[in-house]
């Protein structure tokens, strides 16, 4: 029965892709065993095998049940995993049965990341201070999502608040690598992307406030796309950096990433900052291969960003950029190199605005109305025994610097000078959008890396986000998908490539990277771990 | 009344702390008029920590933070061994946040979010929200109709 939902070029054929012992690095577009087939949306494999008869969402759901149950003690990817799994499917089924219209998510299995409302389901952030908290409501992304047929499998673990790159800050566990256990999923979506990348469900939730779904897409080699600012409502999204939060999209291709964002897109009353501008039918830009022309890109212009493939960068990860940019030129694109004279600059600017913003949002974390609560004899211990208990490492230094740079005689060195620096970095991103239809860069500066790694060092690790943060400054869209692999673990780490469009145009970032995805020979993205899963 | 004295709890909350009933009812939460309250109440955001700097953003003039002061501010709790590890790693990251002391950002406008289409906003009317029960059940120290804090008035 799960053959009928893999894509063809999954377990069965991994075999053929091993790169184990390599000492070179291995290029997906390089690569020449070409016989393994693109990839196919996961979402509408499933609704045509509903449609058809050919299986039930009941079956469905307990093949990724028996998965979950298989990988999650290794992975642990999930905080919570739903109970309600199998019923929500029979719903699915009876409606079959019924005749009934059916959702375009329908049997659709999703992950969301616990820092999005769910209605009656554990909502913890991963923060012990929202332990046992189950929201009054669900979220909007969550809402439509349920609305549309779509089943919520569970709650993917993440960086408490999603303060982190890795997932190692989760108060309750740390989500493994699918494609190397001794290593980081990234994050702070870590739980979201690899719980994609293992096939524990088809789609997933994340949210983006710095790069937290497109690098842990990338170091998990899934497709992870970060909306426009203002495409989805962040209603019920747990707020960290308002000015900078989005929810995004994981799938295992770029047609499931783009169908769960048409799904969850659009105006929303109870966000003043959601967009009423239309949202378009992505789906028409997922031809099959048998529709694409010789050059199905002819004449789409491309800037490769030149500031990412500097000092820093790890050669693997450059090469499979440079190979990606020469796929997409084989593809028919025109490729220029631009220069983002600020890109420098937004690392900082962003990590101040992130931290300041966070010591406001998170003021409202104070053990009185929701919440663990240390009871106190006053007032204001009760406040600060919750949050000094409640509250991770990262997250309170996140706040307390946050604290300082808004303090009177910092605020305008710190804040409002990071603000200008937006102010630059959205000029630049305007006027290399102004000459080229999408820019592309690497998704982070290096594949996955291993546990612990960087975990004491702030530093590193926020330099780790270099390639993701101008994008939220600037409120872009961008998409990372897997573009290649670089030697490590068992069988090699994926790299993803992220490419940045023009505010509200995700459209066309769509149509370029599926076609980009559905070319690209040689290797399959399924992590090896899945090899001795059925 | 209620009214002010749930904006007061809410108001209290980390940042910044006030005098507040120690017992509140709930029944107030949707009032319109707490928004205007609540801003006034924002607008105290901003503390001073250390002697401010001169206004020509020298990064050598500015104060490294105090990290005991700055929890105080925050309302959070730290053991001395947290107090000396975040005082280590906060002085690294406002070093390198230093960087953007040396920016030229004169006469650029700040941006406080990306672009947006404005009008937005849904009517300033008061709703009821139905599952309010589970508000409720989500409350820690909860009475009757009551959010329970410890006791701060009459005090000795």
């Amino acid at each position: 029965m799960l053959s009928t939902l893999q894509p063809p070029r999954s377990l069965s054929l991994l075999p053929l892709r091993r790169f184990r012992n390599s000492k070179t690095i291995v290029s997906a577009a390089s690569s020449t065993t070409s016989v393994i087939s693109p990839p196919q949306s996961q979402i509408l494999t499933t609704r045509r095998s509903l449609l058809s008869g050919e299986t039930t969402a009941v079956e469905i759901a307990k093949s990724y049940l028996s998965r979950i149950r298989l990988t999650e003690p290794q992975l642990k990817c999930f905080l919570h995993v739903s109970e309600n799994v199998l019923k929500d499917a029979q719903e699915i089924d009876q409606r079959i049965a019924k005749g009934e219209e059916l959702g375009p998510l329908a049997g659709v299995l999703i992950g969301v990341k616990d820092n999005i409302c769910t209605q009656g389901m554990p909502s913890t952030a991963a923060s012990r201070i929202l332990e046992h908290y189950r929201p009054p409501f669900d979220a909007t992304a969550v809402r439509k999502i349920k609305e549309l047929g779509g089943i919520v499998v569970g709650k993917t673990n993440m960086d408490e608040f999603g303060m982190g790159s890795t997932t190692e800050a989760s108060a309750f566990q740390v989500t493994v690598n699918p494609w190397d256990l001794s290593r980081v999923p990234g994050g702070s979506s870590g739980g979201s992307a690899a719980a994609v990348a293992a096939r524990q469900c088809m789609v997933s939730l994340g949210s983006d406030t710095g790069g937290s779904v497109r690098q842990p897409a990338s170091f998990c080699g899934v497709v992870g796309l970060k909306p426009t600012y203002g495409r989805v409502s962040r209603f019920g999204l747990m707020a960290y950096a308002s000015s900078l939060d989005v929810i995004g999209c994981f799938g295992s291709t770029v047609a499931d990433a783009g169908m769960l964002l048409h799904a969850i897109s659009g105006y929303d009353r109870f966000d003043s900052t959601s967009s009423k501008q239309d949202v378009p039918e992505f789906q028409s830009q997922f031809l099959s291969m048998d529709h694409f022309e010789s050059k199905p890109l002819n004449g789409v212009k491309v800037g490769i960003i030149r500031e990412t493939l500097e000092d820093g960068v790890d050669s693997g990860v450059r090469s499979a950029t440079q190979e990606a940019a020469s796929h997409l030129e084989a593809l028919g694109c025109v490729l220029t190199e631009v220069s983002l004279p600020s890109f420098s600059l937004g690392l900082p600017a962003y990590y101040v605005i992130a931290s300041s913003e966070s010591s406001s949002n998170l003021s409202r974390y104070d053990g009185v109305r929701y919440g663990n609560q240390v009871m106190a004899e006053e007032l204001n211990k009760l406040y600060e025994c919750s949050r000094g208990e409640g509250f991770g490492g990262e997250v309170k230094m996140r706040i307390l610097m946050g604290t300082y740079a808004l303090s009177a005689g910092y605020y305008d060195a710190y804040y409002k000078r990071a603000q200008q620096v937006r102010t630059l970095i959205r000029k630049d991103f305007k006027a290399a959008l102004e000459q080229n239809d999408i820019l592309i860069s690497p998704a982070a500066p290096s594949a996955a890396y291993k546990i612990g790694e960087k975990k004491d060092d702030p530093l590193a690790m926020y330099a780790g986000d270099i390639m993701t943060v101008n994008v939220n400054l600037a409120g872009l869209p961008a998409m990372v998908l897997p573009c290649g692999l670089v030697e490590g673990g068992p069988s090699g780490l994926p790299v993803g490539l992220q490419m940045i469009g023009a505010a509200f145009d995700e459209e066309k970032l769509l149509k370029v990277g599926h076609i980009f995805e559905q070319t690209l020979k040689g290797s399959s993205f399924v992590p090896p771990l899945l090899a001795n899963v059925p | 009344m209620a009214t002010r004295a749930l904006l007061a709890v809410i108001s209290a909350s980390p940042n910044r702390c006030f005098i507040s009933p120690s017992r509140i009812k709930i029944q107030s939460l949707t009032s319109s008029s707490s928004s205007h309250y609540y801003q006034r109440r924002q607008s105290r955001k901003i503390h001073r920590i250390a002697p401010s700097y001169s206004s020509d953003s020298d990064s050598s003039v500015l104060q490294p933070p105090d990290v005991s002061r700055l929890a105080q501010t925050a309302r959070i709790s730290l053991t001395p061994d947290e107090i000396e590890e975040c005082e280590t790693k906060i002085r690294r990251v406002i070093d390198w946040f230093g960087q953007l002391q040396q920016v030229d950002v004169n006469s650029v406008e700040p941006a406080i979010r990306a672009e947006m289409d404005g009008g937005n906003l849904r009517e300033d009317a008061p709703e009821t929200f139905e599952n309010r029960d589970s508000i409720r059940a989500s409350i820690p120290s909860f009475e009757e109709a009551y959010l329970k804090v410890p006791k701060i008035l009459n005090k000795e």
